[in-house]
C-alpha cells in the first residue's frame, strides 16, 4: 500500500461550461473511425438485396436459377424461405391501430418501391451484386397510391387490400371546451398547411455485420443504430435467439437524425442469413437504398383552424392532421403524429383544442421519427397559424405572440393537450431575440425597403418542444436512462452510457462532467457506449434525451461512487467526517488526505473495507425523470425575395435558444447550427417526391437538395437561461430545437416578404419557382 | 408525366396512317428497336437496345396499336421494361391532313417511367422522351410516300 | 451502388487509345459522368480505355491567335490556366462554375464536350466562343464548330470510334468583355441556365455580340435572335432587355422537378440580361 497522506497541490480547473472541442473529432476527420463498413471478419460473406421496382404488384415469380449458378454466389432466398422470422417490429400502442404484416422479404406482394423480395449472398459484394441483377422477379403491377389524401379518397387503390380505406388508425386528443371558444371566437382563421416528405440522410448509410457462431448459439451483430439495447431486444424476439447470447455494437454511428432509431428488415435478414450459412454476413445499404428504404419524416397534411379575439386573444384550435405513414409501421411510425398533436398549442395560452389524426397508408416508404419528430410540424404549423392570425388582424406579429405567451407565474403550466411545461420566461427569450435583430429599427428598414418596390421579409418563430424522453408512461421501451461509474483499480476512469451517442458528443460532455465532480482529470476518463456487452442495458440516443436524462443517470451515478469514495476514504485516514473534493478525501481535523485514485486503488484490493460496504469501485445507476423537459426560443430570419427569380437571400438569422444549463456550449452550437440547417433544408429546398406510380423520383442527391455549406447564413446565436427542474443539471436538451425552431421562421419571412402582394401561406419547400410564381416575374 | 406534341409527315392521311400501323416501318422507326415481333392482332413483342450518351441499355416489352379509327386517329401504347428500369407510354395519335399535302400528326398521352431511370434520371426524361419521339417521326418522314 | 465487370486498358498512346476504341471499348476520362452511371448500372461498358493520362491530350498551348486546349485537361485547369485566364476568360470562368472542386479536379473538357449533357456549362461559352472542336478516329481527324458539334440532349456529331481531342478557342481581343452567368439547381449544381456573352462596343453601340445558352433545352445553342436585336444598337439597359427578351426564341423549353418550360424560359431571358450586362462592364 502505498498511501501518501499528502494533500493533493494541483486543483483542477472546472469543465462543466467550457468549450471544450470534442475527443471524438481527431479519430472522425483523420478517418481511423471504426463504421460498420471497416468490420472486416474472417470469411466473411456479402448480401445485396433484390428489390422492388415497382410501387404496388403482385409478384407472379422469381427465379433464382441463374443468381444461384454465378460462381461465388453461396445462396439465395426469397419471401418463402423467411418462415419462423418475426415481423418488424412497431413499438405503437394507440387503440385501434392497424397492423399490417411487415415481413422482412416480401411475400406474395410488393407495397413501396424498394421492397425487399430476395436476398443475394457471395463471397464478395461484387458478385453478390451481378447475382442480384440475375434474379428474375414477374410481377403482375397495380396502381399504387402515394398521396395521402389521395389515398383517403373514396375509391383510392387499397394500399392493404384488408383495409380499403387506407386508414390506419385515427387519433383524437381534445382538450378544454372547443366548442364554446369558437362560439365565442370574433375572428377564425383556417390554413391548409403540408409538411413534406423528407429524406434523413445520415452521412453514414445503414449498414450491418452479423456473425452467427453456430456452435454457441451466439450473435454479435454490428449495426448502424442509435438504440443498441433495444435492437437487441427486438432483434431477438425475431429471430427467437436468447438475448445474453445476443452481442449488439453500434461501432462508429455517423449520424441518424431518428433514421437509426428503428429496427429494420435488414438487420433481422442479414442475421438470419448468418445464422442460415453459419459464416459472418456483411450487408451495406447503398445511398439509393438509404433514399428508397430507409425512413422518411414528416409527411403532413394538416387542416388548421384558429378561433380568436379580436384584440388577438388565441381561444382555441382545431386541427385535422393527415399523417402519410407509408405502407408499414416502422418502430415508432404511428406515434409521431401524436406527438405533434402534443406539442400543437406551442408556447400558447390557450386551453381549448380539438386535434384529429388521421394515420394513412400509402405505397411509399414509411415515415417514422426525424430529427424534431412531430414537433417541427407542430411548430411550423402553429407558428404560422399565429402570422396568418396576426395578418388577418393587421396586428404585429410580435405583438401577437407576447400577448399569448404562457406567462411566467403560470408555471408548471398544464397545456390543453395534458403536458405540464417545466418552466420559462418566453417573453424574455423572445424580447431578446427582438432587441438583437432590432426589431422596430427592421420594420422600418422595411417599409422603406417595400416603398422602394423591395421585398423583404422578417419572420419570427418562438418555438416550444418536447424534449428529454422521458418519462417511461410516455416512452413504450422505458423513458429512464443508464450510467456506470467504475474507477479502474489504476484510478482510471470509465463511464459507459446508456444513450448511444453518435455525433452529439457526450464522449467529451459526460467526460467533463465525470471530471469536475469526481476531480479527476479528464484525460483519465473514458466515456464508452454502443455495446450491449460492455454497458448495462440502455434507452439509447432520441429526443434530446442524452444529456437531460442520460447525464442525468450520470449525474446521480457519480454522487453514489463519490458517497462510496468518501467511506473508504474515510476508512483509510481513520476518520469520522471527511471533506471530497478536488480528487481528494480530506480529513479536515488533521489535514491528512488521500487522493480518489488511492482510494480506488485500496478498495480494489480490499486493503480496508469499511463496514457494510463491498470491495471495488463501481456504481450503476438506473435514472427515471419525473417528466419531459421543454426548452424553448425564439428564432428570426431578415430575407429579401428576388421577385425577378425567385431566389430567397437570408439576410440575417438571429436565435435564441433557452436550453437551460449547458455542460459543454461548443456542442451546444453544433447542435443549433445543424439543426438549423436541416430546419431551413425543410423550408427551402429538400423534398422527397413520389409520383403517382409510387417512383421516388428524387432518389438522389442529383435531385434531392441536402443543404450545403455555402448555402448556410451566418447563425447569431445567444441564449437564455431557465434550468430545468426535472433533472440535476438544470439541461432541457438542445439536439432538436435548432430543426424546430428554423422552419417557420424562415417560412415566415418569405411569406412575410411576399404579404404585399397578398400571399398569406405558401407551402414548403419555398422553391425559386413557387416563388416566381407569386411574384409574377415582377420587374423582369 | 403528360407528353404531347406534333409533327408532320409527308404523306397523304392514308399512307400515314398505313406507315404508323406497319410493323415492318415501326421496327425501322421506334429508336433503338432491335426486333418487333407480331404476337396478335395489332400486338408486338419488343426488343430495344436504348443507347443515350454512357447510358445503355436493353428493353424487353410490347407495342399495341388500339382504338383504329383509319385514317384519322389511333392509339399506341409501348411498354418495356428491363435492369435499368421500366417504361410504359399511351398515347392517342391524331393525323389531319395538312394544306402542303402532307399531314399534321398531333400525339398526346401518358408516360410513366420506373426504376433507377426514374429515381436518378428526373432533369433528362422530359428531353429524352422528346428527342426519341422527334426520331421516330423523323424515320416515318424518310420512308417512300 | 456496385458497377458491372469490364476491363480497363491505360495505352500509352492515343494510336493505341484510338485502336482499341475503334474495337468497340468506350473512353474513360474524367469519369465524373460515366462512372456514376456504371455504379448505378445504367452504363455497363464492357472495356474502358483511360484517355485522360494521355500526355497528347494534356496540353494547352496558343498557335495563332487560337488557343488550343487538350481533351484531357481538366476543369480545374481550364479555371486556373494562366494562360486561358488571361486570353480567354471566358471559358476560365465557365470551368469554374461547374460542380464542386472534386468534380473540377478529376472532369475533363473532353469528356464534358463529349457528353454533351444538356445542362452542362462548357457548351454555352463554346457557342459563344465559336469554338471549334478537332475528332479522331483510327481513320483521321476532322474539326467541327461548336454549333455542328452539339446537336441533340446527349447527342453530338460523334461518330463511333471517334473521340474529342482538342478543343479550340480564339484568343479574346483585348476590349471584348465576357461573362458567363449560372442559374444553378441547387441539388445537383448543373445549370438549369447557363448564359455565355461576348460583347464588343463599337462606339456608344454594341459591336459584335455572341450569347451561347445551356440548360434550357436539349443541347447548347446561339441565341441568335438576341444577337441580332443587339448589334448596332445603343449599349444601355432598355436595348439589353429588349434583346434579353429573344433568348428562348424558338426554342422548346426542358421541364423537370426544379424547373417548369415557363420558369426556365423566364430565367433564360433574366439570365441572358445578366450575363450581357455583366460582360458591357467588362468591355472597353
Ligand atoms: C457531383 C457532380 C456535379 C457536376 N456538376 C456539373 C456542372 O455543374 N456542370 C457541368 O458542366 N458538369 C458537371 N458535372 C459533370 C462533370 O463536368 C464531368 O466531368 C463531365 O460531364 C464529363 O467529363 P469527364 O472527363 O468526367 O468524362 P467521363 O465521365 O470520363 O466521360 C463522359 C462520357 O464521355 C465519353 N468521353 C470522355 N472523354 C471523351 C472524349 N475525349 N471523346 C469522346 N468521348 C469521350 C465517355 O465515354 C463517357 O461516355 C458534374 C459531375 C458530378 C459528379
Amino acid at each position: 500500500m502505498s498511501t501518501t497522506f499528502a494533500p493533493s497541490t494541483t486543483k483542477l480547473e472546472k469543465l462543466v461550461g467550457k468549450r471544450l472541442r470534442r475527443r471524438e473529432d481527431p479519430r472522425l476527420i483523420t478517418g481511423t473511425a471504426t463504421y460498420v463498413e471497416d468490420v472486416k471478419l474472417p470469411d466473411m460473406h456479402h448480401a445485396v438485396i433484390v428489390r422492388s421496382p415497382h410501387g404496388a404488384a403482385d409478384i407472379r415469380s422469381i427465379d433464382i436459377s441463374k443468381a444461384k449458378a454465378l460462381p461465388g454466389v453461396v445462396a439465395v432466398f426469397t419471401g418463402a424461405d423467411i418462415v419462423g422470422v418475426g415481423t418488424v417490429p412497431c413499438g405503437a400502442s394507440l387503440p385501434g391501430l392497424r397492423r399490417p404484416d411487415h415481413h422482412i422479404l416480401a411475400q406474395d406482394r410488393v407495397y413501396l418501391v424498394g421492397h425487399p423480395v430476395a436476398v443475394v449472398v457471395a463471397t464478395d459484394r461484387y458478385i453478390a451484386a451481378d447475382g442480384a441483377d440475375l434474379v428474375e422477379v414477374e410481377y403482375d403491377i397495380k396502381q399504387a397510391v402515394t398521396d395521402p389524401e389521395k389515398a383517403l379518397a373514396p375509391g383510392a387503390p387499397a394500399v392493404h387490400s384488408q383495409w380499403p380505406d387506407n386508414v390506419a388508425f385515427t387519433f383524437h386528443q381534445n382538450g378544454g371546451d372547443i366548442d364554446a371558444a369558437f362560439a365565442e371566437a370574433e375572428v377564425v382563421v383556417k390554413q391548409r398547411i403540408t409538411s413534406q416528405r423528407l429524406v434523413p440522410n445520415a452521412m453514414e448509410t445503414r449498414g450491418v455485420v452479423a456473425d452467427w457462431k453456430t456452435n454457441d448459439r451466439s450473435l454479435t451483430l454490428y449495426t448502424s443504430t442509435q438504440i443498441p439495447h433495444l435492437a437487441r431486444t427486438l432483434l431477438a424476439g425475431m429471430l427467437g435467439i436468447e438475448e445474453n447470447r445476443f452481442r449488439l455494437i453500434a461501432p462508429e454511428v455517423g449520424g441518424g437524425f431518428g433514421s437509426k432509431l428503428n429496427v429494420y428488415s435488414e438487420e433481422a435478414l442479414t442475421a438470419w442469413v448468418s445464422m442460415k450459412i453459419g459464416k459472418p454476413v456483411k450487408w451495406i445499404e447503398s445511398r439509393r437504398e438509404n433514399f428508397m428504404v430507409t425512413i422518411h419524416g414528416r409527411g403532413h397534411v394538416d387542416y388548421f383552424e384558429i378561433a380568436a379575439k379580436r384584440d388577438g386573444t388565441i381561444l382555441g384550435l382545431k386541427l385535422k392532421l393527415i399523417q402519410d405513414l407509408g405502407a408499414f409501421h416502422q418502430l415508432l411510425t404511428p406515434v409521431i403524429p401524436t406527438l405533434s398533436v402534443l406539442m400543437m398549442p406551442g408556447l400558447y395560452n390557450f386551453r381549448n383544442i380539438q386535434a384529429e389524426v388521421v394515420g394513412t397508408f400509402t405505397n411509399c416508404v414509411p415515415t417514422d421519427a426525424y430529427r424534431g419528430a412531430g414537433r417541427p410540424e407542430a411548430t411550423h404549423g402553429i407558428e404560422r397559424m399565429v402570422d396568418i392570425l396576426a395578418a388577418e388582424l393587421g396586428m404585429d406579429p410580435a405583438e401577437i405572440r407576447f400577448k399569448n405567451f404562457v406567462r411566467p407565474d403560470q408555471f408548471p403550466f398544464p397545456t390543453a393537450t395534458g403536458l405540464n411545461y417545466d418552466s420559462g420566461d418566453y417573453a424574455n427569450t423572445f424580447q431578446k431575440a427582438l432587441d438583437t435583430i432590432d426589431y422596430h429599427g427592421l420594420r422600418k428598414q422595411q417599409a422603406e425597403a417595400r416603398a422602394a418596390g423591395r421585398l423583404m421579409g422578417i419572420g419570427i418563430s418562438t418555438y416550444g418542444e418536447i424534449c428529454a424522453m422521458g418519462p417511461s408512461v410516455a416512452t413504450p421501451a422505458g423513458g429512464w436512462e443508464s450510467a456506470t461509474v467504475k474507477f479502474e483499480p489504476s484510478g482510471k476512469v470509465t463511464v459507459l452510457t446508456g444513450t448511444s451517442p453518435h455525433g452529439q458528443g457526450q464522449e467529451t460532455s459526460f467526460a467533463q462532467l465525470t471530471a469536475d465532480e469526481l476531480g479527476v482529470p479528464i484525460d483519465d476518463i473514458v466515456v464508452l457506449h454502443g455495446d450491449t456487452s460492455i454497458v448495462q442495458y440502455g434507452i439509447g440516443t432520441f429526443g434530446s434525451r442524452n444529456t437531460a436524462v442520460g447525464g442525468a443517470a450520470l449525474f446521480y451515478a457519480l454522487q453514489e461512487i463519490k458517497e462510496k469514495l468518501k467511506k473508504f476514504g474515510a476508512a483509510m485516514l481513520k476518520a469520522e467526517e471527511v471533506e471530497l473534493g478536488d480528487g481528494v478525501c480530506l480529513n479536515p481535523k488533521t489535514g491528512e488526505s488521500v487522493t480518489v485514485q488511492e482510494i480506488a486503488g485500496a478498495a480494489y484490493r480490499g486493503v480496508v473495507i469499511p463496514p457494510g460496504m463491498d470491495p471495488g469501485m463501481v456504481v450503476t445507476k438506473f435514472w427515471e425523470p419525473a417528466n419531459f423537459t421543454y426548452p424553448f426560443g425564439a428564432h428570426i430570419i431578415v430575407s429579401e425575395v428576388d421577385a425577378e427569380t425567385g431566389d430567397i437571400e437570408i439576410k440575417r438569422y438571429v436565435a435564441v435558444d433557452d436550453i437551460g444549463n449547458q455542460l459543454n456550449p461548443l456542442l451546444v452550437d453544433g447542435q443549433l447550427h445543424g439543426g438549423a440547417a436541416q430546419g431551413l433544408g425543410q423550408a427551402l429546398w429538400e423534398q422527397g417526391v413520389y409520383d403517382d406510380n409510387g417512383q421516388l423520383v428524387t432518389g438522389e442527391f442529383m435531385d434531392y437538395t441536402m443543404p450545403r455549406a455555402r448555402m448556410m447564413p451566418w447563425i447569431e446565436s445567444s441564449h437564455t437561461c431557465t434550468p430545468s427542474p426535472v433533472n440535476p443539471l438544470g439541461a432541457k436538451g438542445v439536439g432538436e430545437a435548432g430543426t424546430i425552431g428554423s422552419t417557420p421562421a424562415m417560412v415566415n419571412s418569405v411569406v412575410d416578404a411576399l404579404s404585399p402582394l397578398g400571399v398569406r401561406h405558401i407551402d414548403m419547400p419555398l422553391t425559386p419557382e413557387k416563388i416566381w410564381k407569386l411574384t409574377n416575374g415582377r420587374n423582369a | 408525366m403528360k407528353i404531347a406534341g406534333s409533327a408532320k409527315l409527308p404523306f397523304a392521311a392514308e399512307r400515314a396512317y398505313a406507315v404508323m400501323q406497319d410493323p415492318l416501318v415501326l421496327a425501322k422507326a421506334i429508336p433503338g428497336c432491335d426486333a418487333l415481333e407480331k404476337t396478335g392482332e395489332d400486338e408486338y413483342r419488343l426488343k430495344m437496345k436504348m443507347v443515350l450518351a454512357s447510358l445503355s441499355g436493353s428493353f424487353e416489352g410490347k407495342v399495341r396499336l388500339t382504338d383504329s379509327n383509319p385514317p384519322r386517329s389511333f392509339r399506341m401504347l409501348v411498354e418495356g421494361s428491363g435492369k435499368i428500369g421500366f417504361m410504359k407510354g399511351d398515347g392517342l395519335i391524331q393525323i389531319a391532313s395538312a394544306p402542303d399535302g402532307g399531314v399534321d400528326i398531333s400525339y398526346e398521352g401518358d408516360a410513366q417511367i420506373g426504376g433507377t431511370m426514374a429515381a436518378v434520371g428526373n432533369r433528362m426524361i422530359d428531353m429524352t422522351a422528346r428527342m426519341l419521339i422527334k426520331r421516330f417521326f423523323e424515320k416515318l418522314a424518310a420512308e417512300p410516300a | 451502388m456496385i458497377a458491372n465487370p469490364f476491363e480497363y486498358s491505360t495505352p500509352a498512346t492515343l494510336a493505341e487509345a484510338l485502336g482499341l476504341i475503334a474495337d468497340g471499348a468506350k473512353p474513360l476520362s474524367g469519369g465524373m459522368s460515366l462512372i456514376p452511371m456504371m455504379k448505378l448500372r445504367l452504363a455497363s461498358p464492357e472495356h474502358l480505355v483511360d484517355i485522360a493520362r494521355l500526355p497528347e491530350l494534356n496540353y494547352i498551348r496558343e498557335e495563332n491567335g487560337e488557343l488550343h486546349i487538350g481533351a484531357a485537361v481538366t476543369h480545374y485547369d481550364v479555371e486556373s490556366a494562366p494562360l486561358l485566364c488571361g486570353k480567354c476568360p471566358l471559358l476560365a470562368e465557365t470551368a469554374g462554375h461547374i460542380g464542386d472542386i472534386q468534380v473540377r479536379n478529376r472532369g475533363t473538357l473532353g469528356g464534358s464536350v463529349a457528353h454533351a449533357d444538356p445542362a452542362a456549362d462548357y457548351p454555352a461559352a463554346l457557342q459563344a466562343l465559336e469554338a471549334k472542336i478537332v475528332l479522331r478516329s483510327a481513320a483521321g481527324e476532322r474539326v467541327v464548330t461548336a454549333a455542328e458539334f452539339f446537336i441533340d440532349t446527349f447527342t453530338t456529331a460523334l461518330e463511333p470510334g471517334e473521340i474529342v481531342t482538342e478543343v479550340v478557342v480564339p484568343v479574346e481581343p483585348g476590349l471584348t468583355g465576357t461573362s458567363y452567368q449560372k442559374c444553378l439547381q441547387p441539388a445537383s449544381g448543373f445549370a438549369i441556365v447557363g448564359v455565355a456573352a461576348r460583347v464588343r462596343r463599337d462606339g456608344a453601340n454594341f459591336g459584335a455580340v455572341q450569347v451561347g445558352i445551356t440548360g434550357l433545352t436539349g443541347t447548347s445553342y446561339r441565341a441568335t435572335a438576341v444577337e441580332q436585336a443587339l448589334v448596332g444598337k445603343p449599349a444601355t439597359d432598355e436595348t439589353i432587355r429588349a434583346a434579353a427578351a429573344h433568348a428562348a426564341d424558338g426554342v422548346e423549353a426542358n421541364s423537370d422537378l426544379h424547373a417548369s418550360a415557363d420558369y426556365r424560359t423566364s430565367l433564360a431571358v433574366s439570365y441572358t440580361t445578366r450575363a450581357l450586362h455583366s460582360a458591357l462592364s467588362r468591355s472597353a
